[in-house]
């Protein structure tokens, strides 16, 4: 390899060639990528999230919730995902559309979140502030993102039902509830077209037959 | 018997190697001070792992922040730390001159090194980003991208004003690293931080990088090292050298696609993880033809040098086969989201990576410094540390991908039931991270206990006993 100038060339091409057939590539086809209007209900999903999850959905990254938890369903033929109640259809690219931060995760130490808000845990807000309040086999407790306040007249009613101090109580802070926002928002369960899952093969021959 | 690293053959150690004395040893310094750092981290990770309140109540030290600010200590710390001090070396040498401008490595180490600090607090106090790899926060991204420059410029002047026309493998995978990592590092940062793409193109920018960072960068460092240590210890040339270069271009141009296996089964397009699958496949090539090249380091001969750089080898092509095969879609359903990525990414970087670099440290440091490492033992006892701290790790964190990964594809197992599956497993992986810690503490000890000795007396050479075999 004498030559320097063929040997530059040849390090531009290695990088220049790999960037433009993933990202370049991908971004040709799923860059346009719009929400999906249904004139049945009259919106476009994914809706967009409310502030407080946008806000929410920063505390989630800062934390890295991301490191235990996925938020990627796969096809109900490529692993349990769907008989885990995970969700019944795959994720899409046209779920993460209007995500700032889209956290897919790669490792499932915690269950994946994609369809979350709409387990039973998250659809009530005050279960699942309790939640983060609470140490949950393998989670830990987020005690940081509470305060211990004084109890001055009346007690609030965002106030926890855990143990505290006489004459104090345990309430979430803003970051707390703008997480828990986040978490009621992931729900990836409106099937757009090219989300409706796949049937295995086998199926498909039997119906014909 | 083995024969340990002595004070380097007088006639063999020129201005080449002492003018960067200093220089390199700041590169390197940090990059021990990085890796027991990221070990302590990498420790305590683990820990929280099977026992979750382990320091849950600490915001800076949650999971999920300490594995980040563990990445990064190990990949912008200890990895490019030391793989630039290897590189500059072996492009002086190789080049046959010494290193000029070596102000700006010492004034861009201290600059990089700064930024990472500056950096990981960030990570602890919440400014984390999501991306692998590239966790660090967007403040510190463009002083890292110019420290590095500034680290690699004696590199890129060695490589224009070489003495001899002819290049040596080493000097490619050396000079492709230092050129390409600010490149892809410069693309990542706009279009994963200050301008991002939309959607799920974010994961397949992070997921090009992450590969890229391997790839184009940590493994032609490590490489590099290995290309120059086996056929200078051994004495003997490389065989089947003319396949080098072909090996080398497999890894430019196909290394970074195969980027897209972490994504099989994800809600990108099919088509970038079938390359991916194809890519991890085509280069086994280069995998096989390091293995035939670099061969002559399995007969080690007594080199302490040679047994580190045969074992970094052996998880280098090993790592290689592993990715092919988890690659495929059926071995990937189940390792996938699992500690068998993990244990993956450990044989890369303890394993592989840092292996190369411990040999080219215990063959550098006395060549530059003039003094012989004090003591022998205690490079034996990295040895066996380091070997029996990475097998276990990896071995462990892949059995407990596998428990996991039956488990997790079992909907009749309950998720909560898991974690107790794979405990026993982590609490091993624990164990071997902690003798890898140890290990560790032991050539940061060594590192400091010459460079301290150094100061005490001044260099004398000592012509005897030589080193290594070594032909020039």
């Amino acid at each position: 390899m004498k030559n320097g100038f063929t040997f530059f060339l040849g390090l531009f091409l290695a990088v220049a060639l790999a960037w433009t057939g993933i990202v370049m590539g991908s971004h040709v086809q799923l860059g346009h990528l719009a929400p999906y209007f249904d004139e049945n209900e009259g919106k476009a999903f994914p809706e967009r999230m409310p502030g407080i999850a946008a806000q929410g959905q920063l505390v989630y990254q800062d934390l890295g919730c991301a490191a235990c938890h996925t938020q990627q369903v796969r096809r109900p033929d490529f692993g349990s995902d769907k008989a885990r109640g995970w969700g019944d259809r795959q994720s899409v690219a046209r779920d993460y559309v209007s995500q700032a931060h889209v956290q897919l995760g790669e490792s499932r130490v915690g269950p994946d979140l994609a369809t979350f808000g709409a387990r039973p845990l998250a659809v009530d807000a005050t279960r699942l502030t309790q939640y983060l309040y609470e140490p949950h086999g393998g989670m830990p407790a987020y005690r940081f993102l509470f305060e211990e306040r004084k109890i001055t007249g009346e007690r609030s009613a965002d106030a926890l039902k855990a143990a505290a101090p006489a004459g104090y109580e345990i309430i979430p802070t803003h970051r707390a509830v703008s997480l828990v926002a986040y978490l009621q928002s992931l729900n990836n369960v409106y099937e757009y077209p090219e989300a409706r899952p796949v049937e295995p093969a086998a199926t498909k021959e039997g119906e014909s037959k | 018997m083995t024969t340990a690293p002595q004070a380097a053959d007088a006639a063999e150690v020129t201005e080449i190697d002492t003018s960067a004395r200093w220089p390199l040893l700041l590169l390197l310094g940090s990059a021990l001070l990085w890796l027991v750092l990221s070990g302590i981290l990498a420790l305590a990770n683990l820990v929280q792992l099977h026992t979750p309140e382990f320091m849950a109540g600490c915001s800076a030290l949650t999971y999920g922040r300490l594995s980040a600010i563990q990445e990064t200590a190990f990949i912008y710390g200890w990895a490019a730390n030391s793989g630039l001090a290897v590189a500059l070396w072996l492009l002086a040498r190789l080049g046959g001159a010494p290193l000029r401008s070596l102000n700006w490595v010492v004034a861009g180490t201290l600059f990089w090194n700064f930024a990472l600090i500056l950096g990981i607090a960030g990570i602890a106090t919440g400014d984390m980003t999501s991306n692998a790899w590239l966790h660090l926060p967007a403040y510190v991204l463009p002083m890292l991208l110019v420290a590095y420059g500034t680290i690699a410029v004696p590199g890129v002047l060695a490589w224009t004003g070489r003495r001899k026309e002819m290049t040596f493998a080493a000097q490619w995978y050396a000079v492709a690293a230092l050129f390409l990592f600010p490149w892809l590092f410069s693309i990542a940062q706009m279009m994963l931080v200050f301008a991002p793409e939309r959607g799920v193109l974010q994961a397949l920018v992070a997921g090009w990088f992450v590969q890229g960072a391997w790839t184009l960068w940590l493994a032609p460092l490590a490489l590099a090292a290995a290309y120059y240590l086996v056929p200078k210890i051994t004495g003997r040339i490389i065989p089947s050298y003319d396949f080098a270069q072909l090996s080398f271009w497999t890894l430019l141009f196909v290394g970074a696609w195969t980027g897209g296996r972490h994504l099989i089964g994800g809600p990108v397009p099919a088509w970038v993880a079938t390359i991916a699958v194809v890519s991890c496949a085509l280069l086994l090539f280069h995998y096989i033809v390091v293995a035939v090249n670099l061969r002559g380091a399995f007969c080690s001969g007594g080199s302490t040098v040679l047994k580190f750089v045969a074992f970094g080898l052996a998880a280098y092509v090993a790592g290689g086969f592993l990715d092919a095969y988890t690659a495929m879609r059926g071995v990937a359903v189940h390792t996938q989201f699992t500690h068998f990525s993990e244990g993956q990414a450990q044989l890369a970087l303890n394993g592989a990576f840092s292996m190369l670099m411990y040999g080219a440290i215990y063959f550098l440091v006395p060549r530059i410094t003039g003094l012989a490492w004090p003591s022998v033992p205690l490079i034996r006892a990295h040895y066996a540390a380091a070997l029996t701290g990475t097998i276990v790790l990896v071995v462990t964190l892949i059995g407990a991908g596998c428990v996991q990964g039956h488990d997790l594809n079992t909907a009749a197992i309950p998720f909560a039931d898991i974690a107790g599956h794979v405990r026993p497993w982590l609490l091993a992986a624990t164990a071997g991270q902690a003798i890898l810690l140890l290990g560790n503490l032991l050539l940061a000890t060594h590192l400091f206990w010459l460079a301290a000795a150094k100061s005490v007396a001044p260099a004398v050479f000592n012509p005897a006993p030589t080193m290594e075999a070594s032909v020039s």
